[in-house]
């Protein structure tokens, strides 16, 4: 299991209202989403911020990832802006004296790195990704909107809830950062013989949440069960890379960006 | 020989799908419906946990809902998984362990507010946004299947109540009452979740119903935001409406209201209203016609009759005849009612006059909490009393003057209360009258329901944060646990692995219960990392 305290100490302090503010009222800043303001925040970003939190803001040596985060909500501009003006209490992460304008530039370029792939323009064609999608049996372990399979990670609203390098890199690299909970593939064999393969949703010393390759869920009790086998790698095949051209991969990002349910 | 393997493959998927003859037949191990059944029972066959050994029931599991603070929502059960729902999400569990198996969460909605449940058919879930969306996921793992748009929420709707599952149709309702839109109840594909047809609970101008208004009739209201019930002999919904807007200042809309604070039997295939019964004409306390209409078949002034039981906010608790709406009797649910001296021959009340809200204040029995309110109530055929939650309480009803704009919170006035008791009361729906009551300590919220069971049991939470068993054939209390903050929702049972638990949200937990049993220690199986 790999330990991500500052990320989750990030997440700790966030206001909770951070988890929904966003498109809760709407209230954009007019930075947000506008290229000069999202450039002026990038050279920022690269002087002030990238020494902690990494030049592209996957996290450094101090400062947390800020792409790939636990439980991935869309942070509130205004939770960007406060923790940047005030810092954050109890961290590495100080108070700036950066005026509002600057400040909001800031926040326009993270919005930019970490919001959802569909709100970003994506290069590609979608229509061509959907076939890329299908041609990869991406469907034989994904499912979107009720089509497919159950073992993987549902993509329906891939697009609407993940920023565009997270999904590329778990295209390209699903054991690289096997990050949100409910995806360890196992095997377990019950006391009563019975064997059983897939994904353990959950589980504790005390029970298992396992949902097979045919859709079927298991909800076992660690006491029926008498081996068990864990992957620390993702069932999800490594080499995409080398399968995708690049123009596959564009498209197929195009496509899964473009899938939001709202 | 593939062919044969096919055939189980496809016999295996429909075996474990939840369906509509299931809905039908009621609570077994399941509890697939908000209300347990059709009929609004809130009732089971389980019978292992009986009076005779409540006194053992222990916490099984709590499973903490991420975020949430004050939960309304019933759980469902299918196939030892429990699905509760908070605003914009939903958490499937596994109900024996309590242990979180998927969650969906939807942080871009545009409103938010209570939900009460979900509702499952086949391998689907379903449950409503509180921006009007009806969201379709597979039960088994949370995938979206589809999200349909099915209100505006611009136009002051949003959506609270459960969906009820009936053959191929979700039927959603509206909230929002309090601050001017307009009340509908929708059949939905549970296919797709495209409309199939759409009955509003407020006549449109020109329309039977709409001289019974005035000016803000687009925004008169009559919300239905509780699931209603559903008379598979009939092929008839019967549903309840919300109150009329301003909620206090009833000079703006002179006349009864239609169809507000009332009872609607619709047609399942059409949504055409059969009949409909008003039990507030012209309501200035935000009496709400919530609690879910309770249907059954029983004998009223020695006549059979196929009965639909509502205890109203109001204060009364009525019989109507569910085919024809024919009203056959009231009586008077809470003790201390001041503003009608009772209902008369046709169901109408007998007002008192000088009971509407004023600018300076009006003092009016019951509050504007109701004499009872939408927690559910149970009815048990075993011992043929239905169990209600109600309220002594009254308060001070303001009218404002200001000129009514809709969807500014502005709800024509405000109401306060003041002490108030709750009290379980057990009804018998033949006479009406109480068979016996139990009185709770608390601050008159007054926001738990009730389930009862076959061995005898009824459970609720009470108005201070304890769940308690009570002896459903003398309101005896049989057991009680604190569970440390009060519960605005309503208890159900189910069965997994042959053993019963009994679940109930807290304000920011689901609690499970059973019988005690010594817990084993944990083998350690073998356990290998493969890297």
């Amino acid at each position: 299991m790999r330990v991500r305290f500052p990320i989750l100490a990030l997440i700790a302090v966030l206001p909770v209202a951070a988890q929904h503010g966003r498109y809760l009222n709407e209230s954009r800043h007019p930075s947000i989403g506008k290229p000069e303001a999202i450039a002026a925040g990038a050279k920022l970003f690269s002087a002030s911020c990238s020494g902690c939190h990494g030049p592209d803001g996957s996290g450094g040596a101090r400062g947390p990832n800020l792409v790939q985060r636990a439980l991935w909500h869309p942070l509130a501009d205004e939770a960007i802006f406060s923790a940047i003006r005030n810092g954050v209490p109890g961290t590495d992460m100080p108070p700036t004296k950066l005026n509002d304008d600057s400040t909001w530039n800031l926040v326009a370029y993270i919005h930019a790195l970490t919001g959802p792939a569909s709100e970003q323009k994506v290069p590609g064609d979608p229509a061509a990704g959907k076939q890329v999608y299908t041609s990869a049996g991406c469907a034989g372990c994904h499912a979107i909107r009720g089509e497919g399979a159950l073992l993987a990670p549902d993509l329906s609203n891939i697009g609407g809830s993940r920023p565009l390098p997270v999904i590329r890199e778990a295209i390209l690299e699903p054991s690289k950062d096997l990050f949100y909970l409910g995806n360890e593939s196992v095997s377990v064999t019950l006391k009563s013989g019975a064997k059983l393969d897939g994904i353990a949703r959950n589980r504790s010393n005390y029970s298992l949440q396992l949902i097979d390759k045919s859709g079927k869920l298991h909800l076992l009790q660690m006491n029926d069960v008498k081996e068990m086998t864990i992957r620390s790698t993702s069932p999800m095949p490594g080499d995409y890379g080398k399968r995708l051209s690049k123009d596959q991969l564009r498209d197929l990002l195009a496509y899964l960006a473009a899938q939001d349910i709202r | 020989m593939r062919q044969y393997i096919l055939l189980l493959a496809s016999a295996a998927v429909l075996v474990a799908q939840a369906k509509y003859e299931d809905i039908v037949k009621g609570p077994s191990v399941d509890w697939l419906t908000y209300a347990g059944n059709y009929q609004g029972w809130r009732y089971s066959p389980l019978k292992q946990i009986t009076t005779a050994n409540a006194r053992m029931i222990a916490p099984k599991w709590v499973y903490r809902v991420p975020d949430a603070k004050r939960l309304s929502s019933s759980p469902i059960v299918y196939d030892g998984v429990l699905y509760i729902t908070d605003t914009n999400s939903i958490y499937a569990v596994d109900a024996r362990s309590g242990r979180q198996i998927w969650q969906w969460a939807d942080p871009r909605a545009k409103s938010q507010g209570v939900n009460r449940g979900s509702a499952i058919l086949g391998n689907r879930v379903y449950f409503t946004t509180a921006d009007n969306h009806l969201v379709a996921l597979d039960r088994r793992s949370g995938g979206v299947v589809f999200m349909k748009k099915f209100a505006d929420e611009k136009k002051g709707t949003t959506s609270t109540s459960a969906p009820l599952v009936v053959k191929d149709k979700v039927i959603v309702g509206s909230a929002g009452g309090d601050s001017g839109m307009r009340g509908f109840i929708a059949a939905l594909s549970a296919e797709d979740g495209r409309e199939i047809w759409r009955t509003y609970t407020v006549p449109a101008r020109g329309e039977p119903g709409a001289d019974s208004w005035g000016d803000l009739i687009e925004w008169g209201g009559g919300a239905t935001w509780l699931s209603g019930t559903y008379d598979p002999e009939l092929n008839t919904l019967f549903w309840t409406t919300g109150n009329p807007w301003p909620d206090f200042a009833g000079a703006t809309r002179k006349g009864d209201n239609l169809y507000t604070c009332s009872l609607l039997s619709l047609d399942l295939d059409t949504g055409k209203m059969k009949w409909h019964f008003q039990f507030t004409p012209h309501d200035t306390h935000d009496w709400d016609a919530q609690s879910w209409p309770v249907l059954l078949d029983t004998e009223i002034n020695g006549k059979a009759r196929k009965v639909v039981l509502h205890a109203n906010r109001n204060g009364f608790f009525y019989a109507l005849d569910r085919v024809t709406g024919e009203f056959l009797r009231a009586t008077q649910l809470i003790d201390h009612v001041t503003w009608a001296k009772g209902i008369d021959s046709k169901g109408r009340p007998i007002e008192i006059a000088g009971q509407d809200p004023t600018p300076e204040g009006n003092w009016v029995c019951p509050s504007v909490k109701g004499a009872t309110n939408w927690m559910g109530q149970s009815f048990n055929p075993q011992t043929g009393l239905l169990y209600v939650i109600t309220l002594e309480q009254c308060g001070r009803y303001n009218m404002s003057t200001q000129v009514p704009k809709p969807m500014t919170n502005f709800s024509g006035g405000g109401a306060t209360e003041e002490g108030g008791q709750v009290i379980v009361r057990a009804l018998d729906p033949k006479t009406g009258k109480r068979v016996w009551e139990y009185p709770v300590t608390g601050a008159g919220r007054m926001w738990t329901g009730t389930v009862s069971t076959a061995g005898g049991v009824v459970f609720t939470g009470d108005d201070d944060g304890h769940f308690v068993a009570l002896d459903a054939r003398t309101g005896k209390n049989l057991w009680h646990f604190n569970m440390g903050e009060l519960s605005t929702a309503s208890p159900i049972t189910y069965s997994v692995d042959g053993k019963q638990y009994v679940a109930i949200a807290s304000a920011t937990s689901v609690f499970s219960f059973g019988l005690f049993e010594p817990i084993e220690p944990a083998a350690a199986p073998v356990i290998t990392v493969v890297k």
